[in-house]
């Protein structure tokens, strides 16, 4: 469950509006065609009620034959007007499926752009904006944030224009048949349009409520269920069920409300389509009348040369009830776009988020890769408000000067304690993070100058939670990189010693990975990832090598020599804990609060008599209890 | 209908609200019907067919005012009625939605752990959301639109044929065309909104995968795969969406088309009646006919919808009804339970208990006695059994064969709910939930009996929820969070003790979780309390702080505490080591330092890290140290087998 975001609602603002218009540009042609068939269809929408109009006036009255006096004539126009009518109402539904379709694309290719801009923003952000917005915040961006903006230019924008479209036209249309009829019929549009904006205000509010609440019993429901036994354990069933109780209640009169709300609007629109109807109703029989009341005795002109003919009433009640879904529609449209005003603010808020880490404009890249690194007097801290110029005894430096030269190849073992800055060297030589002092330098090259993506092809992290892709295991190997053949992953397997495994699974190399490797075990998902870094063959690997608390003997030895085998013939930056893993490695950088306070071969600082020394010490001490 | 009849007893509690809310319906719909009688009247007065003068006007001014007024007080009335029976019947739906959620809520927590280790939170989730609202819909909406449908049809069509037989014809050869090709449409609408609603969400899930995994994605560099993957998901649903529109978009714009087709027809024959029946069949009555047939736009284009909802409806129902049928294995049995048991002093016994989890064998022939008040430690490496031993304790599980006793009582005959209130525990990764701290230390502490909430009864006039009391006093809170070595930490957030915890508060680090939980059992003062692994991101310091903390409470209590460090354990009254399942070693600190096994090789290892240490934090992993022992036990266990066998043959 994502919370939802506070704001929900913002005033119209026409800078974000010219935003997303920006967006809808290069559609231009089915913005164009789209005006065109709202046009259309609003000018060829009234004539049906005047066809029916003429139907009734010319052939159905009973004047009209008297008039006529020939039947087959009145025949041939009413098959005449009937053939017209289904004609007219086949080119009717042929405007209005193109414009249903020119809309549908217009709306579904800005919501795949913004989409796609969205999420390829993300990629381009630093590590550190990940660190900071929970992932349910961003997929909101990318959800119904965008939904919002389609919304915004499908309802928004859309039926503002088409319902002015037709609201003139009608409105010339039955002024021009019938002024004084079309006045009284107008009247009713006022109320209608003031009840439908305040009915959905309050519909609005109750469905907010209502979301809100629902939000509130599906986080309670999630907790305890994921929480159940930890309620069992502690006799807390009843309370709990109490207070779901208190949630659940609070979520059925949130929903009562709405029923509330929602049962009043739909009669009172109902009833003043019923209130127009009847005006015209009485008016138009009050012209009728009324013209042949004045020519009392003259009957002839009382109903015929009349002002008003009964079709003229039949059309009006047909032209009035067809006025009022764009009124109701115009009456939500400024609520529909304030409601994307906050989204748009949002999206846009990720699309001009600073790209902290951006590759210089002439980056470089590094076609024949060493693997040379170097730490050149590195000052790091994770706080971005520590700069250059914090001084040297702030708390917050994670690492301070650190000097450190790792020759091509070469394998180095990152010793220390917890939080003395061994995470931090790796983080920095892949550049998720930018140093605040001295310089990280790959094959001679700061990494800031690098481009980025070039650098990290280059740079294989073994992480201590193995993240696992939905898909197969072999995808989650080559990384969807359809470029490497099955072999080569089967080599690797073989080669960390976790083929016979992936083999005993139901369906091989192609088993489903399910829930982030719910049903992999610790070990097992260690070995992957050593399988994973072999295949995507990087020159320089580091490992963060703390994860194997929960693993058996068996597998566990599995590991170390997997990591051996990994780490054999590239630059490894290994965060060790165990010894037997660092006396495979070159050389050995003891760390402690930021510093590096002793380095060399084993054998150096065996001597040296130091931290590393004692370290070693007790290996020996182990040794000797085997004996 | 197997699922209409486990349904039943929910409708039930409304059949009230239901029934007479139908009645509305039909009443709304008969009533609907006399506007266009009301401008039939007008029209054919104004078109002067009374006196057989063709001139004369066959309505007065009044009369017409009469009918408008009549039209008016038509639609006001059916207004009305639809009013109340949405009032009735959604508010039904509503009420049912909310008592199948409370019994469901009230189910679940009768479940146990094997259930819950097999169901996936998700699936439970979307049963109770997703499914939950399509069977409410199809109570709320599916009910009355049924009766809408079909009540609808009956009267309009009964108008219609009183009005002309022969276009009644016309209406009933060309209505089941209308249906049928909506019905297909609504087929192809759901299905499409199906297809884009998955890709939909797979598109979601894309994105959520991709920003959880922002480290490897970043890692790796695959960022660009990563948006071209994106991208082609996007595609698709772009074609998925789009697809939708082309049945979903003009389906509107398509009934209206139909219908003008329906009217043309009726206006070629229906013309031709007007002319040649000399009065019979009016113009009055070719509109009012017309009218008639308009009204029933809305409920053709829901016989489509309406089976889709129903049908859906009842497969949720189904799910639903899993949950329902779900069963607990560890539950109190009547004739077995003891409810005479009410208090217990913490005397444990496993007696030959073993334990399988398939064919793996956790737990092999335990027999252990811990008398009441004992400090219990027990160690061993990963997998030996511990926790699974611990989760013995609670009834979390029950024994493969063997029984635990507490004093003297088989666990199988005392009350869950007795068991519960004795024993409290500290997991190894404890659960905290989304409240202030106060309440989640206050967690298992109820001074007084709270009411059950009552299921299978309906909401309708039933008492608001009791109001739930306040948890207990703030001191004995704090003084539990003292005794965790926690109250300093708190006091440190701005909120201190009402600092909430979990996405909307603040997160705590794992020695605080940790602690948190720690504060949370002692608070109950338990007869006994169990620590699996509870101290293990706590630094060595706080540890100590927590240890005299910890005896200052179990004074009197059964303590079992499962732990890596040496320093730890060493203060318990009795030590029991766990190997595979087995117990290999008991006895005090030092009996076991004397018996020089796995326990004091531990402890030597301890020692000497801690002496290398001893400037920095901690040891960085004693469980780490642990298992590394396991395994070099075991290589000289093999070596020592291969060095007798070698000595055995060159003996002979």
């Amino acid at each position: 469950m994502t919370a939802p975001d506070d704001s929900y609602k913002k005033e119209f603002d026409a800078q974000l509006t010219r935003r997303v218009l920006r967006y809808v540009q290069p559609y231009l042609r089915l913005v164009i065609g789209g005006i065109l068939l709202a046009l259309l269809i609003s000018l060829a929408s009234p004539v049906f009620a005047l066809i029916q109009r003429h139907a009734i006036d010319s052939f159905l009255t009973p004047l009209a034959l008297q008039r006529a006096g020939n039947l087959d004539a009145l025949y041939r126009g009413l098959t005449f007007t009937a053939l017209l009518y289904a004609g007219l109402k086949v080119l009717q539904f042929g405007l209005q499926y193109a414009f249903a379709l020119a809309i549908g694309y217009l709306g579904q290719n800005v919501l795949r752009d913004i989409r796609a801009d969205v999420f390829s923003k993300l990629q381009r952000l630093q590590l550190a904006y990940f660190d900071q917005n929970p992932v349910g915040r961003l997929i909101t961006r990318v959800t119904s944030d965008v939904d919002a903006i389609n919304q915004f230019i499908t309802n928004g924008l859309v039926s503002l224009i088409q319902s002015t479209f037709i609201i003139v036209v009608y409105v010339v249309i039955m002024l021009s048949v019938n002024w004084r009829l079309a006045l009284i019929s107008f009247t009713v549009l006022p109320v209608l349009y003031f009840s439908t904006n305040f009915f959905r205000t309050k519909l609005r509010d109750a469905f907010r409520d209502t979301r809100t609440q629902q939000a509130t019993v599906n986080s309670k429901l999630n907790e305890n269920i994921t929480g159940m036994l930890t309620v069992q354990l502690f006799g807390r069933e009843r309370r709990s069920a109490l207070d779901f109780d208190h949630s659940n209640r609070a979520l059925l009169t949130a929903n009562e409300n709405s029923v509330h709300w929602f049962s009043l609007f739909m009669p009172v629109v109902a009833v003043l389509g019923q209130v127009a109807v009847a005006l015209i109703l009485y008016f138009a029989s009050r012209q009728i009348l009324g013209v042949s009341v004045d020519a009392d005795g003259a009957l002839q002109t009382g109903v015929v040369a009349g002002a008003i003919t009964v079709g003229t009433l039949f059309a009006f009640i047909q032209l009035s009830q067809q006025l009022f879904q764009p009124i109701q529609d115009l009456a939500d449209v400024f609520n529909t776009l304030q409601a994307a005003m906050a989204s748009s603010e949002r999206i846009f808020g990720v699309l001009d988020t600073e790209e902290e880490i951006a590759d210089k404009p002439d980056a470089k890249t590094l076609p024949n890769f060493e693997g040379q690194v170097d730490f050149e007097q590195v000052w790091f801290s994770y706080d971005q408000t520590v700069t250059a110029e914090t001084p040297d005894s702030d708390s917050r430096w994670i690492l301070r000067g650190i000097d450190l030269h790792i020759q091509p190849g070469e394998s180095v073992a990152l010793v220390g304690a917890t939080g003395a800055g061994k995470t931090s060297v790796t983080a920095l030589v892949s550049r998720f993070y930018d140093v605040q002092r001295g310089a990280v330098k790959v094959d001679g090259v700061n990494v800031r100058d690098l481009a980025q993506h070039d650098l990290r092809k280059h740079v294989g992290v073994v992480l201590q939670d193995v993240f696992l892709f939905a898909g197969t295991i072999e995808s989650n190997l080559t990384l969807n990189n359809a470029e490497i053949p099955h072999e080569r992953v089967v080599e690797a397997c073989k080669y960390v010693g976790v083929h016979d495994y992936i083999l005993s699974l139901d369906h091989g190399y192609q088993t489903e990975v399910r829930e982030r490797g719910a049903t992999l075990s610790t070990g097992q998902k260690q070995l992957l990832a050593f399988a994973r870094a072999l295949i995507q063959n990087p020159d320089i690997l580091l490992v963060l090598d703390e994860a194997t608390a929960n693993v058996d003997t068996e597998t566990e030895l599995r590991i170390q020599q997997a990591l051996v085998k990994v780490m054999y013939g590239r630059t490894s930056i290994i965060i060790a804990h165990r010894l037997s893993t660092i006396e495979h490695c070159d050389r050995i950088v003891v760390m402690r609060k930021g510093l590096v306070v002793e380095q060399g071969s084993h054998r150096e600082l065996l001597e040296h008599g130091g931290y590393y020394a004692r370290l070693h010490r007790l290996q020996y001490s182990q040794a000797d209890a085997a004996d | 209908m197997d699922s209409l009849r486990t349904l039943w007893p929910y409708l039930k509690m409304h059949q009230r609200q239901y029934v007479i809310g139908m009645v509305l319906v039909i009443f709304a719909n008969s009533i609907n019907l006399l506007p266009f009688y009301f401008i039939r009247l007008v029209i054919d007065g104004l078109t002067g067919a009374r006196d057989g003068n063709p001139g004369t006007p066959g309505i007065t001014l009044g009369q017409a005012g009469w009918y408008a007024l009549g039209i008016v007080a038509a639609a006001a009335a059916a207004g009305v009625l639809m009013l109340y029976m949405r009032r009735l019947i959604v508010v039904a739906s509503r009420q049912t939605e909310y008592e199948i959620r409370r019994d469901i809520f009230a189910h679940l927590q009768g479940l146990d752990k094997p259930y819950y280790d097999r169901a996936s939170t998700g699936d439970l989730m979307n049963r109770l959301t997703g499914d939950l609202s399509a069977v409410r819909e199809t109570l709320g909406f599916g009910a009355w639109q049924i009766v809408n449908i079909v009540s609808g049809f009956l009267t309009s069509f009964a108008v219609m044929f009183s009005l002309s037989w022969q276009l009644t014809l016309i209406v009933l050869a060309v209505v089941p065309i209308i249906v049928g090709v909506l019905t297909y449409l609504a087929r192809l609408i759901n299905v499409r909104h199906r297809l884009a609603q998955e890709q939909s969400s797979k598109i979601a899930g894309k994105a959520q995968e991709n920003f959880s995994g922002a480290r490897v994605v970043k890692g790796y560099a695959i960022e660009d795969r990563e948006i071209s993957e994106y991208r082609a998901m996007n595609l698709e649903l772009l074609r998925r969406n789009i697809a939708l529109t082309k049945v979903d978009g003009p389906l509107r714009s398509f009934m209206s088309l139909l219908l003008g087709l329906a009217f043309a027809l009726i206006l070629l024959v229906g013309g031709r009646l007007i002319l040649n029946s000399n009065g019979a069949f009016t113009v009055g009555m070719f509109v009012q006919f017309v009218g008639t047939l308009e009204r029933l736009t809305f409920p053709m284009l829901m016989i489509g919808w309406i089976t889709g909802v129903t049908q859906r409806g009842l497969a949720s129902w189904l799910r639903l009804r899993e949950l329902y049928d779900a069963r607990a294995q560890v539950q109190d049995v009547p004739g077995r339970t003891d409810t005479s048991v009410r208090v217990l002093d913490g005397d444990l016994r496993f007696e030959n208990v073993s334990m399988d989890y398939g064919s793996r064998e956790v737990l092999r022939n335990i027999d252990l006695h811990v008398p009441a008040g004992t400090f219990l430690g027990i160690t061993g490496p990963t997998g030996s059994g511990k926790t699974v031993l611990g989760q013995l304790i609670t009834r979390s599980m029950d024994p493969s064969s063997g029984v635990v006793r507490m004093d003297g009582h088989d666990l199988h005959v005392i009350p869950l709910k007795a068991l519960h209130d004795a024993v409290a525990v500290v997991p190894q990764e404890p659960f905290l939930f989304g409240d202030s701290i106060a309440n989640n230390i206050a967690f298992g502490v109820e001074k007084q009996e709270l009411p059950v909430v009552k299921t299978g009864v309906s909401v309708v006039g039933a008492p608001l929820p009791p109001n739930i009391p306040q948890m207990p006093d703030p001191e004995r809170v704090r003084n539990a969070a003292r005794l965790a070595g926690l109250l300093e930490d708190i006091e440190g957030f701005p909120e201190g003790f009402e600092t909430l915890l979990g996405e909307r508060g603040v997160t705590l680090s794992g020695g605080q979780r940790q602690r948190t939980a720690i504060a949370r059992a002692i608070v109950r003062e338990p007869a006994i309390l169990i620590l699996d692994d509870s101290l293990s991101a706590v630094d060595t310091e706080t540890e100590r702080k927590i240890l005299d903390g910890l005896r200052e409470v179990s004074a009197g209590r059964t303590v079992i505490l499962i732990a890596h460090r040496v320093s730890t354990l060493r203060h318990a009254d009795k030590i029991v080591v766990l190997e595979e399942g087995r117990v290999t070693e008991q006895g005090s600190h030092d009996e076991l330092l004397e018996l020089n096994g796995h326990y004091a090789e531990l402890e030597r290892l301890q020692r000497l890290a801690s002496d290398l240490d001893e400037d920095d934090d901690a040891i960085s992993d004693p469980e780490e140290a642990a298992n590394r022992l396991a395994a070099r036990r075991e290589a000289i266990r093999d070596a020592q087998a291969t060095q007798t066998q070698t000595r055995q043959e060159v003996l002979k």
